[in-house]
């Protein structure tokens, strides 16, 4: 295994490490490993501030770029006593948030980027995900998870979108519900075991099973605990039972805020989920197994089938984001080293693909100033060359065509899938996904075949675009070396997946 | 045919010939994008004659005997890419392309190449975004030659999938009324073969011991009979879709006739050879033993299919898709050869790809041109060719008699390859001459009916201006050499086949 990026890191640690010494005499060591969280919502406080006089979006950049320079330099620690703790699977997720976080940062010069309270509330999602992914004790996810969730509701509800405060309350009431829904697992599972730190409750729980799941009401306690859990966490993801939010939100939600919601706390989610499976339930693998698979169906076949029938692009590629976690679920029912690595390497696919994919919709949809439809797209080849190009790669990505990375996120998976004998489930994948072009090859249709009504050029703002070509540069780069990223993400499978 | 000159040019390319090959095209289709217009033309052309001669040189110099017990199974210039590593479980697993070339190969890169320089050149009359277009042809280059080199299976199914994208745009964006759609149903209709295929790949993998995507590994390990039984199935739904083969051919018409001509020139050319050539690849040089048990069902398959075809050619009204079914028509040759699986039948089923490349290629292109010309495509309304438009007639008429196999022309050599191979082994597939029988009527009632017929004065043809007749003649020379010369293509597909046939080294 050859990590690429391991040089770069340490050249950076390198050039920084006087520095690193002495702030660090400041630092409490009980804090290092949440530093980066911690100094998310001190740059959130500034931009608060800042933004009651001048433009806080600046403050906000060199909010991430500061946490990003911290997490290259800092060791990977736990902190406040480990609840917290950075490891490789953790700062794996942390690196999508915070790649998504700066592309939506610059996506966020198109609307509300100027105004304090924006910047405030995206911060603190920011670094509420971040404590999400750190999380590794219960009651510690659970407060993340809110801190991480909380201004999203609000930032959803803060759109220009007409339609937005309908989108926001479908999001609230049912993250309320999701949240509910999470205590009581908390609680089934305190009660049961009397444990809330997910390393210790797997041992708790492997001398549970070790009696037969069939034969003992702790068993049964803890196995409706892990469909709360499923349902609960699954909610951000947009999983099956909990995806019904994530269309109207995401097509009524300002469009920064989407690609937020679809490259970040899905992931944040993700891991939850994750973390909670593989490690304090791990043991009881062949329990949950059957589950996530037909979770992991049902949620292809949801996101698959309703996205063909949308007219709007946002809701569309809602839908497909659904469709994209289905998928993802695949490598967690493998419940293999592989599978989970499958699933990671997906997840920071996904985050690239669908970022770019929903700030460059949001771009054309404020140039516009209305919902994209199809209609709206037509011949976008010829107003506007490079936008119509970057969505017809980030669409073959989404379908999983090669010269993407999207192409080796799916072969991964399926293979995870075949590797444990689910060849079933890998065809039920590839079906879903021959079912997918569908419609993505209808954007391409609208995009490249179709005459436009209206044929002058569409001039788009620079900086989104600019994000939109990072996203697309990156799909394309790592279809060439997927290796680039793929090492870490079986490196960050390997330490939480024991064989 | 070892000419030590090609092999003095071969070791002057960087790289190594293959991937020089692949990338050139690959470079040529970003600056093609970003010149547009009439240089994007002038490169496309200079990029794919160069490839035609690099492809020449490639099969000057190879050396196509394969010693027996050859590690390498008689693959020559090998190279690989490792993108990525899986390691788990103890293991390590590369994602990789991985090319090389034997006899069979080098046939193909060759005639891809010659088509795809056929198809640029009858591109004339494309004037729609011009940047895009030729960008396009030279990706779906790169993805043709691709499959034909490559060794891995991850690789090949790279390169398999690539093609389907840049020949979506073409078709869909230059294509006729009602091209999107046609657009649509090939890449769907295709795509879903190779997710079944690409199911049976992973299959495969996890079977071989150590596990390994490696085709000539995979090849000489010697796998499970209902393993590699499972295989040839999948095989048959991913590169019968592509060849196509009877219940799998619906997307075939829709393509072809709503393609713009160098789109129909390069599917038909090329793209249904890439299902022969997943046959013979994947199919009987991967896993013989499975193709032997499914010998019958695929030959029955193939008669049935050669004379459905002919049939339903022979009710078309638009020349265009008379032409696409009789592709259908000769593609089912190929795969009786591959389902009798003798060296004489393998022989002409490569043969007959190769022949009915070219020659396909020349009577889509008279297709094409005959819009021009008479204004309509449609049998009924085009009269009296020969009197009005003697030129371009007279390659017509030469094509047809190419298609349904004169002898001395290169389809001639190619069915009575595949029927002595055939007839030997099961006596019926003669019924497989009741196609000939067919093609040869209704390509005579073709020629009666638009050729040799009284010109009608309300609907005048014009006759085909010497620029875009240059295309399918110079098609026609490889019909001819082909026709009177056999050993130049047998001589590199001979010891390839017999190295199949002969098994497992």
């Amino acid at each position: 295994m050859f990590q690429l990026f391991t040089p770069i890191v340490d050249l950076i640690r390198a050039i920084l490490s006087p520095i690193t010494q002495q702030l660090l005499q400041f630092i409490p060591s009980d804090w290092l490993g949440s530093m980066p969280a911690l100094t998310l919502v001190g740059f959130a406080v500034i931009a608060l501030v800042v933004g009651i006089r001048w433009n806080p979006l600046p403050v906000s950049f060199i909010g991430v770029l500061v946490v990003t320079i911290e997490m290259i330099v800092l060791d990977p620690v736990s902190s406040f006593g480990g609840l917290f703790v950075r490891d490789a699977f953790s700062d794996f997720f942390i690196y999508i948030i915070l790649i998504v976080g700066f592309l939506v940062l610059m996506s966020s010069t198109l609307h509300s980027g100027d105004q304090g309270p924006y910047n405030f509330l995206l911060l603190m999602s920011f670094a509420g995900a971040i404590l999400v992914v750190t999380a590794t004790d219960l009651i510690a996810l659970f407060l993340a998870w809110e801190l991480m969730s909380t201004p999203t509701y609000v930032l959803t509800a803060l759109s220009p979108n007409r339609g937005a405060v309908d989108g926001a309350t479908k999001y609230f009431v049912m993250g309320l519900m999701a949240t509910t829904l999470m205590i009581f697992g908390i609680a089934l599972v305190y009660g049961v075991t009397g444990q809330t730190s997910l390393s210790v409750l797997s041992s708790t729980v492997a001398t549970i099973w070790s009696s037969g799941p069939g034969l003992s009401p702790a068993a049964y306690t803890l196995m409706l605990a892990m469909i709360l859990f499923v349902i609960s966490f699954g909610f951000k993801v947009g999983i099956f039972p909990g995806w019904m939010w994530v269309p109207d939100t995401y097509s009524t939600a300002d469009g920064s805020v989407t690609s937020y919601l679809a490259g970040a706390t899905k992931k944040a989610g993700v891991s939850a989920l994750v973390r909670i499976l593989m490690v304090a339930f791990i043991v009881a693998r062949l329990s949950w197994a059957p589950l996530i698979v037909g979770v992991s169906i049902l949620t292809m076949v949801i996101g698959n089938v309703l996205a063909l029938a949308q007219r709007k692009i946002m809701r569309m590629l809602a839908y497909s984001s659904i469709a994209m976690m289905g998928y993802l679920m695949i490598g967690l029912a493998a419940g293999t080293e592989l599978g989970v690595a499958a699933a990671f390497f997906q997840a920071f696919v996904h985050a690239l693909m669908k970022t770019g994919a929903f700030i460059l919709v949001w771009t054309i949809s404020v140039r516009l100033a209305r919902d994209v439809t199809y209609d709206d797209l037509a011949g976008l080849s010829q107003r506007a060359p490079l936008a119509s190009a970057m969505f017809a790669v980030l669409m073959l990505a989404l379908a999983g065509m090669p010269l993407t990375a999207g192409f080796w996120s799916k072969l991964i998976l399926f293979q995870s899938a075949v590797e444990v004998g689910m060849w079933w489930l890998a065809l039920i994948g590839l079906l879903n996904s021959v079912f997918s072009l569908g419609y993505y090859l209808r954007v391409l249709k609208y995009c490249y075949m179709i005459e436009p009504k209206d044929g002058s050029p569409l001039k788009l703002a620079s900086v989104p675009v600019m994000a939109v070509v990072l996203c697309v540069v990156g799909v394309i780069a790592f279809f060439v070396f997927p290796g680039a990223i793929l090492d870490y993400a079986i490196g960050a499978a390997a330490g939480i997946v024991v064989p | 045919m070892q000419i030590l000159f090609a092999q003095q040019i071969i070791d002057m390319l960087p790289l190594g010939i293959l991937p020089f090959m692949l990338i050139l095209p690959l470079i040529a289709s970003v600056i093609a994008y970003a010149v547009r217009g009439r240089a994007a033309r002038i490169l496309t052309l200079t990029v794919t004659v160069t490839e035609l001669l690099l492809s020449f040189v490639l099969a000057m110099a190879i050396n196509p005997a394969i010693i027996s017990g050859d590690p390498n199974a008689g693959m020559k210039y090998l190279w690989n890419f490792v993108m990525g590593q899986i390691v788990s479980g103890g293991g390590s697993t590369e994602l990789q392309i991985a090319l090389g070339v034997d006899g069979i190969s080098v046939a193909m890169i060759v005639l891809s190449n010659f088509v795809v320089m056929i198809a640029t050149i009858s591109s004339n009359h494309i004037h729609k975004s011009e940047g895009l277009y030729y960008a396009l042809m030279l990706l779906l280059q790169v993805g043709l030659i691709g499959v034909f080199m490559s060794l891995d299976l991850i690789g090949f199914f790279i390169f398999w999938e690539l093609v389907l994208i840049p020949m979506f745009f073409i078709i869909g964006r230059w294509g006729e009324e009602g091209c999107q759609h046609a657009a649509i149903k090939f890449f769907i209709y295709t795509h879903l073969g190779s997710a079944v295929m690409l199911v049976a790949f992973f299959v495969l993998y996890f079977v071989a011991v150590p596990h390994t995507f490696d085709m000539i590994a995979l090849r000489s390990m010697g796998l499970p009979p209902m393993v590699q039984l499972g295989f040839a199935l999948a095989v048959f739904m991913g590169a019968g879709v592509k060849l196509p083969v009877w219940p799998l051919h619906n997307w075939l018409p829709w393509a072809h006739v709503k393609a713009p001509t160098p789109g129909s020139v390069i599917l038909a050319g090329i793209l249904l050879k890439m299902g022969g050539y997943g046959f013979i690849r994947l199919g009987v040089w991967m896993v013989p033993d499975a193709f032997a048990r499914l010998s019958i069902p695929l030959a029955v398959l193939a008669v049935f299919t050669c004379i459905y075809a002919a049939f339903t050619a022979m009710a078309q009204t638009d020349l265009k898709s008379m032409v696409a079914y009789t592709s259908i028509n000769h593609m089912a040759w190929v795969l009786l050869g591959v389902a009798i699986g003798t060296a004489t039948a393998l022989q002409g089923a490569v043969y007959m790809m190769v022949s009915h490349g070219v020659i396909i290629s020349v009577m889509f292109i008279v297709a094409g041109q005959l819009k021009y010309s008479a204004g309509s495509r449609e049998i009924p309304q085009v009269k009296g060719l020969m009197v009005q438009a003697p030129r371009l007639a007279s390659v017509f008429i030469f094509a047809s008699f190419a298609t349904f196999g004169l002898p001395g022309l290169s389809g001639f050599i190619a069915e009575a390859l595949i029927l002595f191979g055939s007839v030997k082994v099961y006596v019926w597939t003669a019924l497989i001459t009741l196609g000939v029988f067919l093609t040869v009527g209704y390509i005579l009632w073709t020629l009666n009916r638009i050729v040799f017929s009284d010109a009608n004065p309300e609907k005048p043809v014009t006759e085909a201006p010497w620029s875009d007749l240059i295309a399918p003649l110079i098609t026609l020379i490889p019909v001819v050499i082909l026709g009177v010369w056999p050993d130049l293509l047998l001589g590199l597909v001979s010891p390839v086949v017999s190295f199949i046939v002969g098994g497992v080294p």
